[in-house]
Order: structure tokens, then sequence, then C-alpha cells
């Protein structure tokens, strides 16, 4: 199956190094290196199964390869009457694999048992050997060589049977007919041998330069009316050195056309073929052809007769580097060898250089016509020791990897607005949008307001702050002000601060909170005061299910302990200091609720604006309904209910949002218990 | 096509190797280890299996090498019989018949043709130590009763008998007794642990013993893990004995080395420790095995140790304690909770291996791939660390994504959970850890499931837990500023009355989600994941749940804890058929519409292989196996089968694979499937011929005809060699101490002189002679082995009389002309 060839410099010794899949299932792919080793990979798991140094190895380097056909372990499978149960066996063991040395030796080396096996020496070649095949069922096997010589061995004995003259040229190529009864082999013509005579059978034109590989394309021939005398009509092809043609040609009875039938076109010289073989007439041949240059092409036709322009591929497979960064440009990969998988649908690829391939299994799209892999190998350079003998594999974790805990949004179902048809998110969009500005313009003029009239600087100056903070989303600004630990100084902001940001704050309060837990520690301080002293606004927000949605969980998760002590614990706190805060607001009355006024109006608006966009979706504007209900039932009358449970059975999405509107009282006084 | 076979059950791979000591050839090339009812052959060098012997009709329960023929192996085995094998052909030369269940096999070198098994008699758990006369016949089978009785009241294990220097006694350690049997004076010795009822000793009973090979020097290890060294014990009275402490759990086996310098010893810590000259502060360690150690040997030729784990494997340790091979099988430490997966990618049998790992396995070649390290942490091995379980994975979108879910729960209060998304990297051909999910439940998650639909365009993941919620996770777009990401993102959370999530399950084409609610199947609009409908069949939790697929793809399987099987048609919302069925093992076929059903019941498990859509089975095989069956699974056949046989089509595209309680792996075959690899090995044997070296030239044909020589002298004059004693050369340097000697290069030509024959007839003209000698010599240095051996061989050959050694004419012909061969290729090596 190999292209021979190996470490000569001679310009017409075909390119590329000796390797070989193992038959059947290309379970091991073994590669003779140029330094003379012998490596042999497992293609599974990519993994070196064993190295061999011949003793010779620099003088005679190894110049072909060739796996023998498999092997049976024996098999005397017994029915137990027990456990009626018996050892599959473990299929087909590869065992043998032969190699073709520069100095015209042939070693068989046993893979299984890692070590030589035996050396044919006596009475063979005395030159490079170009080429072994294994005979398909005898167990006889083939070389041929630079000396001329096409030499027959027995390997049970290790003797030669036969050998005889194969051209007048060096010998570089050989191939066995599926019936094994015939040798094709090739110098720089392409001879048909009858085997059991050794005679000429037919003489084929061949190439202008060495044949490099000779493969027989099918086994049956083409019209199946004929009678069948195991060669006739079939097709072999044939490729060369230097030659960027495949040739295909077909024996035929008559002895008289001697011209290829079918030629396939190449960018460089192959140096590695596989092909599947076509069952049937209709089923088309897949050829796999490595080139020089380190591409594969492929090739699907159905072999019928002539064809006079040579074929192009059907699909090329190319493999490169990830270029890094924009000054690398990404790097060409060489494919060294392609095997087609069992099932005909993919590939075997082994790539990257020689001595630490990678291999992998590629499915095939017969549709594309070029297909880039971009592959980096550049950590395949490293020695791999360790994980050889540990079979261990530690897949990559760098801190790239998103990590979600519970409380981060991702790690729930985001609580999603009821959805309304788009157009109406749109408008509401921009509804929002001119509301903000208003907002900002009526909060600018608030502040003004205020700073002209404030006396007590620090408080005064702190709401300010943090309100400009949250506008122009200032980091430093704000960490001047929610690093404080001064629980008075945060009282006091948090209840002079405007309506209107409230929510940022909390909005920036949640992102505070799933930090680092030093920051959070401060930050629930606020959180607790944001939420005590603006509950009731809080509550007449519409679509506060969804503003608050992740603190809502972040807070759950984290108080997930204690739950219903916490429960309780905080709703009477709620009472307490919502009762205390009520009768301290009357003494205050009014700092700076003339501006509000105003802006209530405004928002009146706007709220009948909602409104009527909510009518048009009924649940919706049902929903918040019964959201303020709920809500409001809460504020006013204070109570604990437990029914919150009963609801929840619902399992609906509306219930789930209720639920979380219910929670939002429980907020604050969780988060206490917590820091209690 | 061949006639059609009934379709047998056979174990496929994964055999325990770690059931017994592995036992090394006499040249360490080969490693035997028993394996259920064979004894397989291994390489050390390449881990490649070489041979399986196969003939026991039950479990092997013991390998020795035979001691008169180093080339011979005998095993024993439940079946009542011993084996003698011919191993490196594989092939089986005699059955001995002896009719006791044989639980342990030992041979001593002087006692030939004899060898010693324990057999228990009457009662469950008394075990004797006999031996067994193997008569020499030339048949096949031989009986061989004639039993002599050694010692009674024995552990089962063969780690709790061992034989002394020699073969004089045999020590054999029960609970606090340790008894010792000397043959020559036929008299039991027993020595027990004095504080063996004290309370601050309860832990010392012994657990397994090893004899020193030269010296008089019993070891013995206990549960406390300390490590006895008894000498002077053929005196009641005298023996002593020495602790080496340093194992904090029990000692798991106890090896010397060939020579006895040192001991080796093993157990929990997954550390190997040598013991040098048998003193407390030499220790040598290995560390980090992997799995706790179970048996260690050592080869005859003293070059490499074994370790057998507790994770079903051999590792082959280099004299200087570096691992050198590793021969895997199916790893089955612990209990199986990720259940049996196909990688797409790689089409390797994926389950849980070393703790915390995931084991890819190759179910073509039988071989272990890799484990993939999801856990991450060094692994500790003791009895009372909780540790974190890889309890679930999944493959999703061929290969692309793989989900595990890592568990470790200290009490039943503090659960830990994380949840981990592996994207596969294409540029690098391995995963990489996309999301990291901790606490995705409050609760077990009992059911992971990807959606595998060929049209879904996000990927999508399902996580059902106890906790009464089932989530959605979908891959979503992470991308900043900063980089381009994707990561997954919970997209719902649904549940259902507050009843556990048990299971889930996508339709084929991933319109549906099907999750079990203990008894109740929801099925959910995977587009909105809006509730469709709900099937109840109060028959008990429901245990799988799977779709029918391609044409059956309006069906939905379920089975319940109360046996019953139901078929639920999503067209009508009805159920469309239930049976009677106890299932343990529902698995649908991804290539067909045949689902495989197992059923456990007292007498064994049947298979089922069934269509949705038609009330009769396909196919159905009682009693596959006695055991219950834990998991199965569909494996995809590369290229599909062809049976034509309607019983046997359901085999066609995918092979049922299937784990036992016992965790072995069975599978389904056909003799004409196995047929149809010819065995065309046979006439492959070739035979081994190795090429003649340079060494072989000057040395191999000198010795041929020397033996000849000697052969021919034998006839007619026996040869008197000196024996090393007398030559005072040898004595000086043997005996003088070490700090007085000269340099030992001037020594080595004196001592090489020295063994060299005398040469009292040769006179002086012989000098090319000697010339030749001093070449012979250089060459010596490399083989001096070579020379030894030879030179003792002349001397066991050679017995009274005196001759002189002389070269003949021809000889000194060869050794000149080797004089002239260039050498300089020996300074290129």
């Amino acid at each position: 199956m190999a292209a021979g060839g190996g470490g000569s410099c001679d310009p017409l010794a075909p390119a590329g190094v000796p390797c070989a899949f193992s038959p059947e299932r290309h379970a091991y792919f073994a590669l003779a290196s140029t330094d003379g080793h012998l490596r042999v990979w497992e293609t599974a798991n990519n993994r070196l199964h064993q190295e061999y140094v011949p003793s010779a190895h620099l003088s005679g380097t190894c110049t072909c390869l060739a796996w023998a056909p498999p092997r049976l372990q024996a098999k005397e499978s017994h029915q137990r009457k027990k456990r009626k149960s018996e050892a599959i066996g473990t299929g087909d063991q590869i065992d043998l694999l032969a190699l073709g040395t520069a100095v015209g030796s042939i070693l068989l080396y046993s893979t299984v048992k890692g070590e030589l096996h035996s050396k044919l020496v006596g009475g063979g070649h005395d030159n490079r050997v170009n080429c072994i095949q294994w005979h398909q069922d005898s167990g006889c096997l083939y070389s041929c060589s630079d000396d001329k010589h096409i030499v027959e061995w027995n390997t049970r004995a290790c003797k030669v049977k036969c050998k005889w003259k194969g051209d007048n040229s060096s010998v570089t190529s050989l191939c066995i007919s599926p019936d094994g009864k015939m040798l094709l082999s090739a110098g720089r013509t392409i001879k048909l041998w009858v085997l059991e005579t050794k005679e000429i059978y037919r003489h084929f034109t061949g190439h202008a330069t060495p044949v490099s590989s000779l493969m027989f394309t099918t086994i049956r021939p083409p019209n199946e009316s004929q009678p069948f005398d195991g060669i006739t009509g079939l097709y072999f092809l044939s490729g060369a050195v230097h030659d960027r043609l495949l040739n295909v040609w077909q024996v035929r009875s008559e002895n008289k056309e001697k011209n290829a039938v079918i030629s396939f076109t190449l960018t460089d010289e192959p140096v590695y073929i596989d092909l599947t073989l076509s069952e049937n007439k209709e089923e088309p041949v897949k050829l796999a052809v490595v080139c020089r240059d380190g591409q594969v092409h492929l090739f699907e036709h159905v072999l019928n007769g002539h064809c006079k322009k040579p074929l192009t591929s059907n699909c090329t497979i190319q493999i490169a580097t990830p270029g890094k960064g924009k000054k690398s440009t990404p790097k060409p990969i060489p494919i060294l060898a392609a095997g087609f998988c069992s099932d005909k649908m993919s590939l075997l690829l082994v790539y990257g250089n020689w001595f630490q391939p990678t291999m992998e299994r590629v499915a095939l799209n017969s549709r594309e016509p070029r297909m880039c892999l971009v592959r980096d190998i550049s950590n395949c350079w490293a020695p791999k020791v360790e994980t050889a003998i540990t079979k261990v594999r530690t897949p990559v974790m760098n801190s790239e990897a998103k990590v979600l805990v519970p409380g981060i949004p991702g790690h729930h179902a985001a609580i999603k607005p009821p959805l309304p048809s788009t157009e109406e998110v749109e408008s509401k969009r921009k509804l929002g949008g001119n509301e903000v500005s208003i907002e900002e313009r009526l909060g600018a003029m608030d502040i003004d307001t205020k700073r002209g009239k404030d006396d007590l600087l620090q408080t005064s100056s702190f709401p300010v702050l943090l309100t400009q903070g949250l506008e122009s989303n200032d980091f430093e600004m704000l960490n001047k002000v929610l690093q404080t630990r001064n629980l008075n100084l945060i009282k006091k902001t948090v209840l002079r601060i405007p309506l209107h940001a409230v929510i940022p704050l909390l909005q920036e309060l949640t992102k505070r909170l799933q930090g680092h837990p030093n920051s959070a520690v401060l930050m629930v301080q606020w959180l607790k005061c944001v939420l005590t002293v603006h509950a009731s606004y809080l509550s007449t927000l519409p679509d506060l299910v969804h503003q608050l949605g992740t603190l809502y969980q972040l807070m759950e998760s984290r108080v997930k302990t204690f739950q219903k002590l916490s429960h309780l614990h905080g709703k009477l706190i709620l009472l307490v200091t919502q009762v205390s805060a009520s009768e301290k607001t009357k003494g205050m009355t009014s700092l700076g609720q003339k501006a509000k006024l105003v802006y209530e109006e405004e928002s009146s608006e706007e709220e009948s604006d909602d409104e009527i966009a909510d009518k048009d979706s009924d649940d919706n504007w049902d929903e918040d309904e019964e959201e303020k209900e709920s809500t409001k039932d809460e504020d006013t009358e204070e109570e604990n209910e437990e029914d919150n449970e009963a609801e929840e059975n619902g399992g609906d999405r509306d219930v789930a949002s209720e639920k979380e509107l219910n929670g939002d009282s429980d907020l604050d006084p969780e988060n206490e218990s917590e820091e209690e | 096509m061949v006639e059609e076979e009934s379709v047998r059950v056979v174990h496929c791979g994964g055999s325990e190797l770690n059931f017994r000591r592995a036992v090394f050839s006499a040249d360490s090339k080969y490693i035997f280890c028993v394996s259920g009812d064979f004894v397989k052959v291994y390489s050390t060098t390449t881990e490649e299996c070489v041979h399986i012997l196969q003939g026991h009709r039950d479990l092997v329960t013991g390998i020795q090498l035979n001691p008169s023929n180093y080339l011979q192996l005998y095993s024993c085995s439940l079946d009542g019989t011993i084996k003698l094998w011919d191993y490196l052909d594989g092939i089986l030369i005699k059955t001995f018949l002896v009719g006791h269940k044989l639980h342990a096999l030992f041979t001593v070198a002087h006692a030939e043709d004899s060898v010693f098994v324990t057999i228990n008699k009457e009662e469950p758990d008394i075990f004797q130590l006999v031996l067994v006369k193997l008569p020499k016949f030339p048949s096949q089978e031989i009986e061989a009763k004639e039993l002599s009785f050694v010692l009674d009241y024995i552990n089962q294990s063969p780690k709790c008998i061992a034989f002394g220097r020699e073969g004089e006694y045999v020590a054999a350690v029960r609970d606090f007794y340790l008894s010792v049997y000397f043959f020559k004076k036929k008299t039991t010795s027993r020595y027990t642990l004095s504080s063996s009822k004290n309370k601050k000793h309860a832990k010392n009973s012994f657990t397994c013993v090893a004899c020193h090979p030269k010296e008089d020097c019993i070891a013995s290890g206990h549960m406390d893990g300390k490590i006895r060294l008894w000498r002077n014990f053929d005196d009641d009275k005298k023996y002593t004995y020495t602790c080496l402490h340093w194992h904090h759990d029990l000692v798991m086996d106890l090896a010397f080395s060939v020579t006895g310098a040192s001991l080796l010893s093993g157990g929990r810590e997954c550390v190997l420790v040598e013991w040098r000259d048998a003193a407390e502060k030499n220790k040598e360690f290995l560390p980090r095995l992997g799995a706790s150690v179970e048996h260690i040997s050592v080869s005859p030729a003293g070059d490499l140790f074994c370790t057998s784990h507790s994770d079903n494997k051999i590792m082959v340790i280099h004299r200087n304690l570096d691992t050198s091979a590793v021969i895997q099988g199916l790893v089955k430490d612990r209990s199986i909770l990720t259940g049996l997966m196909i990688d797409p990618k790689t089409k390797a049998l994926v389950l849980n291996g070393k703790p915390g790992h995931l084991q890819f396995y190759s179910l073509q070649s039988d071989k272990q791939l890799y484990n993939l390290d999801i856990v991450q942490q060094e692994y500790i091995n003791d009895s009372d660390l909780i540790q974190i379980e890889l309890t679930k994975a999944a493959f999703g979108c061929f290969g692309n994504w793989l989900a595990t879910v890592e568990q470790r729960e200290e009490k039943e209060t503090e659960l830990e959970l994380q949840m981990k998304l592996w994207k596969y990297n294409k540029k690098t051909q391995g995963f990489v850890l996309n999301t990291k999910i901790s606490m995705p439940h409050d609760d077990h998650i009992t059911a992971l499931c990807f959606c595998n639909a060929e049209r879904s365009e996000t990927p999508t993941l399902v996580t059902a837990s106890k906790d009464g919620h089932f989530k959605v996770w979908i891959l979503t777009d992470d991308s900043d500023i900063y980089k381009n990401a994707v990561g997954w993102t919970c997209d719902f959370v649904g549940s259902y009355h507050k009843y556990q999530a048990t299971g889930c399950c996508f339709s084929e084409d991933g319109s549906l989600l099907a999750v079990s609610f203990e008894e109740i199947v929801t099925i959910w609009d995977s587009e909105t994941w809006e509730l469709k409908c709900t099937f109840c069949q109060r028959a008990g939790k429901i245990r799988h749940l799977c779709f029918g697929r391609l044409t059956c793809s309006k069906y939905l399987l379920g089975d319940t804890e109360n046996g019953i099987l139901c078929c639920w048609n999503l067209l009508s919302c009805a159920l469309e058929w239930s049976a009677k069925l106890n299932v343990r093992v529902m698995e649908p076929d991804p290539h067909s519409e045949n689902v495989a059903a197992v059923s456990w019941s007292s007498g064994g498990s049947d298979l089922f292989v069934f269509k949705p859509s038609e009330p009769r089975p396909l196919y159905i095989q009682k009693n596959i196996t006695r055991e219950e069956v834990q998991w199965g699974v569909f494996v995809p056949r590369d290229v599909p089968d062809s049976f034509t046989s309607e019983a046997y089509q359901w085999l066609n595209r995918s092979q049922f694979y299937f784990l036992t309680k016992s965790q072995s792996l069975l599978t389904f075959s056909t003799k004409s499937a196995e047929e149809k690899l010819t065995p065309t090995s046979k006439q492959l044997l070739a035979e081994e011929s190795l090429p003649t070296t340079p060494f072989y030239f000057i040395l191999g044909k000198h010795r041929q005809q020397e033996d000849k020589k000697l052969n021919e002298a034998l006839e007619s004059e026996l040869v008197q060699l000196p024996l090393t004693e007398n030559i005072p050369a040898i004595n000086e340097l043997l005996h003088t101490p070490a700090h007085v000697l000269p340099s030992a290069s001037f020594l080595c030509s004196l001592f090489v002189n020295s063994l060299l024959l005398s040469e009292e007839t040769r006179s002086a003209e012989e000098i090319p002679d000697d010339v030749s000698m001093e070449e012979k010599e250089s060459d010596d240095s490399d083989e001096e082995n070579n020379v030894t051996e030879h030179v003792q061989d002349t001397q066991s050959a050679a017995l009274e009389e005196d001759i002189v050694y002389q070269l003949s004419k021809s000889e000194e012909k060869e050794l000149r002309k080797f004089r002239k061969v260039d050498y300089s290729w020996i300074a290129a090596l």
C-alpha cells in the first residue's frame, strides 16, 4: 500500500517516507523515518505504540514497508454451560511488518512482541529493495529491488522460493491481483506476470520515470456478462516519480491497446495512495492521493472505459496552522498519509512531522471542492512520555471559561418581561428613552436646587455625587460614595436620592454584589437601606419583576441556608422599620418634594401611556394589575401570607413572577439577617 | 450468505486482569495473568496480548511457570483441572484432572512432577494446602488423584501462602496466626501475635506473607500497615521479628526481589515501597500509581517488577523503579454512574474510568484509548475520604460538546455539585472547558441530555434534578469588546407540582422534550417551553424514558418501577400499549426503530428487542446472563452486517453491548460473523530466524564447535577444569577486603587469565594463539556473561580427567581471520 521510497538522494527515488496503515481497521500506522527508526502509532488515540531501531539502521535504512495480512488468534470458542458467555476473540491481530532496506535485506518485525521476528537475507537482493507485497492467502512475500530481480519468499521458512529477472532496469513497484494469481511489476514499463509459471502475461507502456505505486482498483470486471477469468477487465492504476498524473489501465483480453484508459491529474508527485474498492458496477471508486506538496486529492469515478481528458480531483484537503496574531501567516502542515475508514465516508489523515505525526478522522463531504482544516500542532512538539504511560489526557481548563455560580445571571433562567409583540417593545423602548432624558433633566434641576439650598455639605453632597455617578456611570465617583461604612450616612443618602435614581442604584448594587464578597458586604448595607426606604416606590413600578429579577435570584441563592427563619426575621424587621420610618417622616415632611410633584404629574401621563400599550395585550395588563395588587397588599397590610407557597404550585410563569414580587418584600430583611 | 447461527452472548474485552498475581516468563519478555476463564500472555515491551490460553471451564485461580521447563506454564482452575501450556505457541500440552475445586497453585523448584494446590474439602471456609503428584503419562488427559496433605486451616488467598528458601518450608498466615511447616522435619510451628486480643492491636491480623529466597526470613503484612520480618522461626522459643512501618493502611502484597536484597510492598496508598536490606531507613518509593496496589510480582530474571492494581491494570516496572509499560483493561474500580455512551468522534465506549476520569475504550481493539481527567484533582486513596465522583456525562452535537456532572456528598445536606461543559477544539484536537456551573441544581442531578437533532441551531442541554426542577441550558453569544466567546446560560426552568424530576429525553427531531416527574411524564414544546401534555399511569416511578425513532417517532416509551412498560401515542395522547416487564435497561437503536429492553427477574436477565409500533417483539433471548444488567448501549457498526434472518436483523446496523452488575461487558455475536474473518494466519506463523551477529561469529561458532568437541571428548575421556574455588587469584580477589584491593583494571587481566585454561603442553612458539586469546578477551568484555556461562557449562560437563584444551588449526585460522576483520564499525556504534 505504501508508496515506497526513502531517504536516498537518488533523484529518481520516490518522495516521502515509507509508511503504511495496518490492514482492516487502520488501527496502527507504521512509519520508517529517515533516521532509521521504525515507529508504530496507534491511530485511535495518537499514541506512540512502539519504536524499533534495526541494528544496521544507518547503513541499511528502511526503504519500504508492508503489513502482513491480519491473522486470527486461535479461536476455539466454546459454550459454557454455567454462565453461557464466552470470550470474543480479540479480532484480527496484526502481527508482522516487513521492512525492506537499502542494502537488500528484508526484516520481519513482530509488532506484538516488539522485536525482530526474522531476517530474510540468503539468496535475496543485493541492492536496495523498492517494494514489498504480501500475498493475501499463501503467506508468501514478494519483493523487488534495484538489482532488477523479483523475489518470492517463503516466510515460514524464511527462504527464497523463486527469484527471477523482472526488468532490464530496476523494478520499482509490485502489486498482486485480487485473486492472487497474477503479479504486476513495474520499472519503466508495467508487466503482468502469471505467478505460477512466472511468465509475462501482458505488457503496458509505463511512465517516463520509475513507477512508484501500483494498485488494483477493481475486483470485478465492469461487464459481468462475460465469464471472468480473474484478471481480464480489471483496472489498475499507476503513479510515477515526478509525474503529476495517475494512470488507470485496463487488462484486456486482446493484447493490443497499450495506453492508459483514464488519468487523474495531481498537483504534485503522489506519495501515498489509498482507495476503496467498488463492489458493484455503479459504485464509484474512491481514491485518496497524498501528494508531495502535502495535499490530499480525492477522486470519485465510476470506471467504465475510456476517458480522454485527464480528470481533476473532486475534493482537495489541506491543513494549515492558525496564524496567530496579524504578523504570522498560516503555514501549511503537510499530510503524510491518508486512508479510508471502513465506512468509506471518512478519511484517516496523518499530518505533521514524521516523528510526531497527528492522526485524525475527517468526515468527507463530497460537495465541497476544497477543505482547509486549521490545526494547531504546536503543542505536539512537547514530549509526551508521561501520557504515553498513563494514558491520561487532561482537557484544557483555562481562565477564559465562563463560570456560573448561583445568583449570577445565566445560572437560573432570566426573568423575562411578559412577551409583548415586537412593535410594542420598540415603542416602549422609545418611550423609555424619552422618559430617561426627561428624568435626567429633572434630576439635574433637582440637584441644582439642592446644591443651592442645603447647608449640610456632607450629607447633601453624597446624594448628588451618587446620582451624578449613576448617570455618568463614573466608577470613581460611585466608589467614593458606595464605599462608605457609615450607616447613618448611608441612610441619609438613600433618603435623599431622587426617586428616578433608585432603580439604577439597585442595578449598580446588584452588579457589585456579584463581585468580590468583601465589597458585597458593603453593598448589602446600601441595599438594605434602599429597599427599606424606597419599598413603596418600588412596588409602584410596573416592570419591577423584570428589572430586579437578577437581584432577587442573587439574594435567594445567597440566603438559602436558613430560608424560613430569614423570611420571618425579614418581615418582622420590615414591619418595625416601616412603622418607625413613617413616624419619622411625618416630622420631617417635604424636603425636596416640590420637584417631585411636577415629576409625578408627568409620570402619571406616562403611566397612562403605558396602560394604553398594555391594554393591547390583555394578559400583560392583567398581570400588572395583579402584581400591583399583591404588592399593595403587602405594603399596607404587612401580612406574611403563607399562601405564597400555595400559589407557587401553579407552576406557571404568571405565578412565578408573582412569587418574585412577593419575595421582593422579603429581600431586604433576608439581607439583614444574613448580615447579622 | 453463511448459514445463520444462533445469537450468543459473548464476553467482549475488559476482562479482569488483577485477580491474581501476574507471572513473568523466565526471560521477562512475557507476562501472564489470569483473566476469567483464560490465561493471557502479554508482551512486556509492547503491552500487546500475544496469546490467550483458553481451555478452562471455570475461573482460573492460579498460574505458575513449570520449574523444570521454563517454557511451560501450569494453570489451575475452579473446574478442578491443572493444565500445562506451551505459552510461546499458545498450545495446551496436558490436562491433569484433580477433582476438587482448586483455589491456588504453587510450584517449588526441587519438587519436580508435583505441585501444591489449595482445596476446600468439606466445610465452605476451611481450606487445605495439598501436594498433588502429576503423573507422567504421554496421554493428553491424566487423572491426578494422588493428594498428600500438607497444611490445614489456611487462607483461601494465594497471597497468604509462601514457600521458603529452596522449598524447605512453607509459611501460611490466617487471622492472627503464622504457621510454618518444615518439609524435612514434617513439623508445623505456629506463631500467634501475642496481643491480638488487645484493643490497641486489634487490627494487626495478617494479610499476606512472603519468604526470603536466600535466607530463613519470612515477611508478613498486616492490617495495620506494619510489615513484620520473622527470623529464627525454626525454634519455637527463640524466634524474633522486626517491624517495618510505613503503610498507614493494610499491606496488600509483599514480594522479595530475586536476590532477596530488597522487599517490595504495596497497599491502598498507591505507592510501591522498596525496602532495601530490610531496613526501615532504606526506603525507595514509586508513588502515584493511580490505584491501590493489589499484587506485586518479580520477574525471575530480576530486572522487572509488576504491580496489579485495583483499576484493572498491570504496571511493568523496571528494577530502578521506572514504569516501563502499563497493561490496562477496562477500568472497574468503582460503580459505573455515567452509564455507557459512545463518543461520536472516536466511536469509543465512554464510561467512568479512574476516579474523576472518563475512560475512552475502543471496542474494536479491546484497548483503553485514554482517560480524560475531568475533575483534575490529585486522587488520594483513603477509605475515609469522600471523593468527588463523576456522576453524569453526555455527548452532544456530534461529539463537539461534552457535559459532565461531578458531585461530592459529605453528608446528606452538604451536597457539592458542579457541571462542566467542554467544547471539542478542532484545532488542538482536544476538549476545552467552556462553562463551569457550580450548583446547577439544589439536589442530585438525575438525568442529563443534549438535543441531538440535526436541525437545531443552538445547542441545547437539559438537566433534571431531584429538587423538582429541570433546567434548559442553551449556548449563547458571550462576546464583549475583549473577546469573542460563547457560553452556556440557563434558558428555562420547569417544574411540575414539586415532584422530583427523574428523567428527560428529547425526541429525535428535537421538537419535544419529555421529562418524567416521578409517576408522571410531561411533554414540553422545545420552542416555547410550554407544557403540552402529561401522561400518568400510576404504576410507580418512571425509570427510563425514550422516544421512538424514524417511523415510530410518534411513540413515547417509559418503564416504571412496578415493572410496567408503557407506550404512549403522542398524536392521540393515549396509552398505546403496556406490558408487564421489569425493565432494567431500555436503549433505542440510533440507526433503526428498534428498542432493546433488558428485564430482570430472579432467574436472570432477558432481552427483548421490539419496535414501538408493533405488538410483538422482534427478538427475545431469555437468560442472557444470570446477573442483573445495569447499563446497555447500541454501538453503530462501521460496516452494516447483513443477516437475512428476521430475528437477527436488529443486529445489522448496530451491536448491543451491556454491562452487568459485576461489571463484565457482554455483547451478542453470531458465529457467522466471526467466521467471516477467515483464519489466514495459520500459514503465516513464520518461523523465527534471526540473523547472525558479529558476536555470534566470534563466540557462537566457537562455542558450537567447542560443544561438539566436548561431546566427543565426553565420549572418549572426561575433562577436568579447575574449579573457581581452587584458583588462587579468584580466592584472593574474593576474600581480600575491598579497600586493600588494587584497581579493577589491574585485576581484570589477572582475573580473566586465571579463568583461562592452563597451557602446560603448549610451547612458546604458539604465540599467535595468545594474541588471538587477547583479542577474544577484548570482545569478552562485552559478552562476559557468555563466557562465564560457557565456563560453567564446561565445568558441569567436564568431570574427572584432565584434558588439555587446545585450539584446533581451523579455529586458529578462524580467529586470525577475525583479527583481520575491520572492527571500525564498533567505533561507529
